[in-house]
Formats: C-alpha cells, sequence, structure tokens
C-alpha cells in the first residue's frame, strides 16, 4: 500500500506543478498564434533575465513562446532544441552556452527546417554562413567601451577643472574584468581609443584586474590611491561593479565631498549604479539594451515563422547582412538617470 | 505459507514500484498534452537517456561497493575536451593542435576511454590502497580532475576557447544512426544498450560482478573469504572511469563541441538516477535493469516537465522529492531488513 503512496504523491505532485507551469506560462498563450521555443544559457544570469522578461512581454499578441534553461550546459541545450524539434515550433530562438556549439544547433535546425535566431553571443561568422535561415541578435562588446570612453571625454571638455595638474593629459587608472575576457580586453581598448579620438592626450597611471568584483575594486583602487593619490584624474572600469567598489574608495579617501571631484565610469547600468548616478557619485555608464535584444528576437521569430524574409519594414529593425540585428548599447548619464 | 505468498506480492511489488511511477508519470503528461505521446518523443528520450545511463551506471559499480564518486562530471568534462581537441576538422580556423594529421576515429576516442581509466584507477587505488573514504577520495580528484583539464584546455593555441569544429564522422557518432525517419535508430542509443548489456554481464556472470556485491554487503566478510578487496576495488572503480569517460567523448560527439566545464554535476544526476532506481546507499544491492528505470524517470522529469511547460524551477523542486522518497524508502527496506 505504501507503494501506492509514493505513486500518487508523486502523481499528485506532479499535477500540481503542472498547473503552476501552465499558469506560468498562460500570458503568452494564444490560440491561433505561432509557437516558437527560447532557449536561454542560464536563467541566472542578470542580464539575460532581463532579455527573458523583454521576450515574454514583446511575445503577447506575437508569437506563442516557450521559455527553456539550458542551465549553463550545452548538452542540455541541445536536448532543448531536440524538443523544440519534436514539438515542431514555427522559430527557435538559442542564446549559446558556448558559441562554437552554434554549428551543430544550425545543422539540427536546418534539417528540420526551423529558422534559428542566435541571441546575446555570437556564432562563428562561418556556422552562421551555412544556412540562410540563421541569425544573430545582439550587440558589439567594442561598443561598450566606445560608449564609456565617450562619456568621460565629454566630461573632460567640459569641465576644465577635471584637468587637477593642468598638464592638458588626462591621468586615468583602468579596472579590468577577468583577463582574457572578451569584454574585459574590448572594454579596455576601445574606451581609451574613444578618449584619444576625442583628441585628448592620455596617460595610464595604473592598470589592474578586479574580476568583475565590487570588494576586489575597492581594494584595488584604495591601492591606487595610495600609490598616486591626487595625480589621478578618472577611474575607467570594466563594469559597474568594479566602478562602485572605486567609488567606495574614493568616498573612504574624502572623495565627492565638497569640490572633491572624481569621474568613475562603468558598464551595465545596474540599479545600485543608476542610484550612484543619482547620488552624483558616478559619472555614467552604458547600458547593454535588454530591451530591445528581446523586442528583436520576438520580431525576427514573428517573420520567419509566417515563412517571410525579415526586412526593417517588417520586423522594426535593421537587418546587416541579410543575417545581423546589432542592438546598440546606451550612454546613461547622472541627466539621464533621472 | 500465505505470508510468503503476500510478502513475495510485495516484494514483486517494491522491485516495480520504480516501473510504475514512471508509467504514472507519463501518462500525466500525456493528460496535459496528448501530442506527447509519439515516437519522437521517445526517441528524443532515449537519446537523452545514453549518455546519463553510461555514467549511471559506472556510478552504480561504485555504489555497489558502498563507495561513492564525485569525480564523474570531471571526469566527462576531461574526456570530452580531450576527445574533441584531437577530432577537428582539418580546415577549421582554430584548432587545438594545428599540425595534427586526420587520425583515425577510433584512436582519440581510445585515448579518452583509456583517460578516464586512468583517472578510475587512481580513485581505486586512493580508496583501496591508503584507505581514504571514496567521499573524499574522489572530491579530491573531483577538484584535481578539472583544475589538469582546465590546464589543458588553455594550452596554447587554445587558451580556454570553446573546442569547436569537431569532424563529421565524429559528430555522426552522436547525431547520426541507422536509417533515417523517426523509427532510425540512433548510434548512441544503441552504443548505450551495448554498455548496458556489458555491465549486466560483469555484474551477473562474472566474479568480479559477485565480489562487488560481496564487499558492499560485507567488506570484512569478504576480505575473510579470500576475495582480494584492494583489487577488485582497484578495477571497480577503474572501469567506472572507462565508462565515464566513453560518456565524455559522446557528449562531446553529440553537441559538436567542448568546454573544460561539461559534466559539471553530472555525478550528482547520476548518483540520484541510481538510488531511485533501487541501488543502495549502503551497499550490496543495485541491479542494472533499476538504473535504467531511475535514468528514464529523471529523463522524462527533464524532457516531459519541459514539455507541458512546467517552469524549471518547479522541475528542480519535483526532482529533488523523488529523490528525497526513493532514498527514504531504500532506508525503510534497508532497516527493515535488521
Amino acid at each position: 500500500m505504501k507503494k501506492w503512496t509514493v505513486a500518487l504523491v508523486a502523481g499528485a505532485v506532479l499535477l500540481t506543478a503542472a498547473g503552476c507551469g501552465n499558469n506560468n506560462n498562460g500570458g503568452s498563450g494564444g490560440g491561433s498564434l505561432p509557437k516558437t521555443g527560447v532557449a536561454i544559457y542560464k536563467f541566472d544570469d542578470t542580464f539575460m533575465s532581463g532579455v527573458r522578461n523583454s521576450i515574454t512581454k514583446a511575445a503577447e499578441g506575437n508569437v506563442k513562446v516557450d521559455i527553456v534553461d539550458s542551465q549553463n550546459s550545452q548538452p542540455t541545450q541541445n536536448d532543448k532544441v531536440d524538443l523544440f524539434i519534436t514539438k515542431k515550433v514555427k522559430a527557435m530562438a538559442i542564446n549559446p552556452v558556448d558559441r562554437t556549439a552554434a554549428g551543430v544547433i544550425i545543422d539540427k535546425a536546418q534539417k528540420a527546417d526551423i529558422p534559428v535566431v542566435f541571441i546575446n553571443r555570437e556564432p562563428l561568422a562561418d556556422d552562421l554562413a551555412k544556412w540562410d535561415k540563421a541569425f544573430f541578435v545582439g550587440a558589439k562588446a567594442e561598443e561598450s567601451g566606445t560608449m564609456e570612453g565617450e562619456i568621460v571625454a565629454d566630461y573632460w571638455k567640459s569641465h576644465p577643472e577635471a584637468d587637477k595638474n593642468g598638464d592638458g593629459v588626462l591621468q586615468y587608472v583602468m579596472l579590468k574584468g577577468e583577463p582574457g575576457h572578451q569584454d574585459a580586453e574590448l572594454r579596455t581598448k576601445f574606451s581609451i581609443q574613444a578618449i584619444e579620438d576625442a583628441g585628448i592626450k592620455v596617460q595610464k597611471l595604473a592598470e589592474d584586474t578586479a574580476m568583475w568584483d565590487r570588494v576586489k575594486g575597492q581594494e584595488k583602487m584604495a591601492a591606487f590611491l595610495g600609490s598616486h593619490g591626487d595625480k589621478i584624474e578618472a577611474v575607467l572600469a570594466n563594469n559597474d561593479d568594479m566602478a562602485l567598489g572605486a567609488i567606495e574608495a574614493l568616498k573612504a579617501a574624502g572623495y565627492f565631498k565638497g569640490d572633491k571631484k572624481m569621474p568613475v565610469v562603468g558598464v551595465d547600468a545596474t540599479d545600485p549604479a543608476m542610484q550612484a548616478l543619482k547620488d552624483g557619485t558616478m559619472l555614467g555608464t552604458v547600458l547593454n539594451d535588454a530591451d530591445n535584444q528581446g523586442k528583436a528576437t520576438v520580431m525576427l521569430m514573428k517573420v520567419l515563422a509566417a515563412g517571410e524574409t525579415p526586412t526593417k519594414e517588417n520586423t522594426g529593425y535593421d537587418i546587416t547582412d541579410g543575417k545581423y540585428v546589432w542592438i546598440p548599447y546606451q550612454k546613461v548619464t547622472q541627466e539621464s538617470a533621472k | 505459507m500465505e505470508a510468503t505468498k503476500g510478502s513475495r506480492a510485495r516484494s514483486m511489488f517494491s522491485q516495480n514500484a520504480i516501473w510504475i511511477v514512471l508509467i504514472l508519470l507519463i501518462a500525466a503528461i500525456t493528460v496535459m498534452d496528448t501530442n506527447f505521446l509519439s515516437v519522437t518523443t521517445f526517441r528524443d528520450m532515449l537519446i537523452q537517456s545514453s549518455t546519463r545511463l553510461i555514467i549511471a551506471l559506472g556510478a552504480a559499480f561504485i555504489l555497489i561497493t558502498a563507495g561513492t564518486d564525485l569525480s564523474a562530471g570531471r571526469v566527462v568534462g576531461l574526456t570530452a575536451v580531450v576527445s574533441a581537441s584531437m577530432l577537428q576538422s582539418s580546415d577549421y580556423a582554430n584548432k587545438f593542435f594545428p599540425d595534427l594529421p586526420h587520425l583515425p576515429l577510433i584512436l582519440p576516442i581510445a585515448i579518452a576511454i583509456v583517460v578516464g581509466l586512468i583517472v578510475g584507477l587512481i580513485n581505486g587505488i586512493i580508496v583501496s590502497r591508503f584507505n581514504v573514504p571514496p567521499f573524499i577520495a574522489t572530491l579530491g580528484t573531483m577538484v584535481a580532475v578539472y583544475g589538469a583539464n582546465s590546464l589543458y584546455f588553455d594550452m596554447p593555441p587554445n587558451q580556454s576557447q570553446p573546442i569547436g569544429g569537431l569532424r563529421k564522422d565524429f559528430s555522426e557518432l552522436g547525431i547520426g544512426s541507422i536509417g533515417s525517419g523517426e523509427w532510425s535508430l540512433p548510434y548512441i542509443v544503441l552504443i548505450a544498450i551495448f554498455v548496458a548489456f556489458i555491465v549486466w554481464v560483469v555484474f551477473n556472470k562474472t566474479t568480479l560482478g559477485k565480489n562487488m556485491y560481496a564487499i558492499g554487503g560485507n567488506i570484512q566478510a569478504a576480505h575473510v573469504s579470500g576475495i582480494n578487496v584492494a583489487k577488485c576495488l582497484m578495477w571497480i572503480y577503474g572501469i567506472a572511469g572507462a565508462l565515464y569517460g566513453l560518456a565524455g567523448v559522446l557528449e562531446a560527439a553529440r553537441t559538436g563541441g567542448a568546454t573544460n566545464n561539461y559534466g559539471n554535476m553530472y555525478e550528482l544526476d547520476a548518483i540520484a538516477a541510481c538510488v531511485v532506481g533501487g541501488v543502495s546507499t549502503t551497499g550490496g544491492v543495485g541491479r542494472v535493469k533499476g538504473v535504467v528505470a531511475g535514468v528514464l524517470i529523471f529523463t522524462v522529469i527533464n524532457y516531459g516537465l519541459t514539455y507541458i511547460g512546467v517552469s524549471p524551477y518547479w522541475q528542480l523542486i519535483i526532482k529533488g522529492a523523488i529523490i528525497v522518497v526513493a532514498v527514504a524508502f531504500d532506508i525503510r527496506k534497508y532497516v527493515a531488513k535488521k
């Protein structure tokens, strides 16, 4: 008898859960809308959660969307792709766990003739070129660096007092993310290049990795202040967390009181960073536009599910080389944060 | 007489309770979405069970000796990377070994399996010769194997980039099948069935199998009755390692790529499938049939619940509940025996 109880409990749990699941997805359901599938690389990534929410919202009235978690595992994601194919979705969007695996996913999609849109992590160009119904929606990583640099350049030009020692050269420190990480390298390189392109001479006082981490950002900044003190005229960080850490170190050193200022920039436009912008401690940050990445993904899937070729007219987004939808980053400054 | 009949019926029932739960699960999912009952969905689920079954059978060897193996997932990752690194197509731009000639398919696969075997033997030696508890011994190798894999993966010119561009004949092993259409037989499923058969033979028809049950049942008694416990344990861990090695190869073939993060946490899935399938955590008990059922249950949960759109968070709760309930019953049986 006990075993029956187990079986019944299992069944009951399942049914309850199934009910919950259906409620969760019910919002985007619709009778005649085309069925589509989205596989996110992992659900607990902050940025991709933003994209996911945007997809759910944009799907209303456009497509019926099934969003699944690949649990940061490429084999799991391939399983989900097989599932979408079996369910005969009309289009799918894949946020690859690792970008080289896109080749196999495109093969599978092509065999089943289901158009596929890759999101956020760009597949190798060779893979994407294999099939004319494979697309990419995402941002150009170097652009975040360029915009970060432009914010600093604008500030430097409009605030002559920022040149503390009056030598006409911008002395800066750089807080880098994880060494070798593509975003870290590109942001470091392109932020400085943007400042130089604005006609400003720069001098690097110090550069170190703080591993994207707020606490490490604070520690490194404290060390920079110890060795360079008031010679530092700007702080560039590869992300907001490190920038916020640096701001804490600067506060401890007496900055942001009276007229003791320091331009600090980051990337991501996180909530704490937005607060820092309002407080006037952070100068600016750069937003990776999750909202438009999600919308563009849904519009592409809608058009593809209808068997049409995506264009600017039917999606609302520019299609580059017939395959790419580049979603620009956005600058966020103290004014735009208010 | 009546009592024996009753207890025999009950034991029949407890033997098959797992299959009843499996059928109930499938029935419940089918009620939610009748399309679920189709050849393609079952074919998908068999494919997705294949590598999991091979890993779980490896873990079963060790659980039956009253041991644990935490290194399984990391060994899968290591052998996925090792085999993928030697099986890239010659025209791929970023080859792991740029000057590697075209090897016969079997060679890198054999190397990867031997690598798995060696890690397994090391586990076995640490456990049997140095009397380190299996949990700790394999915790150590789990961490160290990931380190070794990361070192290999980080070697120039690859430097931690995902390994892609795998040879067609290799990925065919993971995604190809005999015949085509929905009734075709995927190679990966055939491999898993073959492995399950071999393991069944080892469990039931060989001295090693008999010794394995004896060691798990009572290690002192096994010792006294003249079994070379140390040697047996070493080979049992070795065989398990070789099975993880094969699974790693298949994961790489199936996804068309590999990174050092492949296989992360697979050991927990394998152990969970084993205990749900009636392999006793206290040793000495376990059958191939049960492990197959355990693996199938988790695949049905993963695949079926995603199929009907249950939120991934609910899926985790259901999985957790099933593991705990299964072990609670296992322990009850054990206590009742005493």
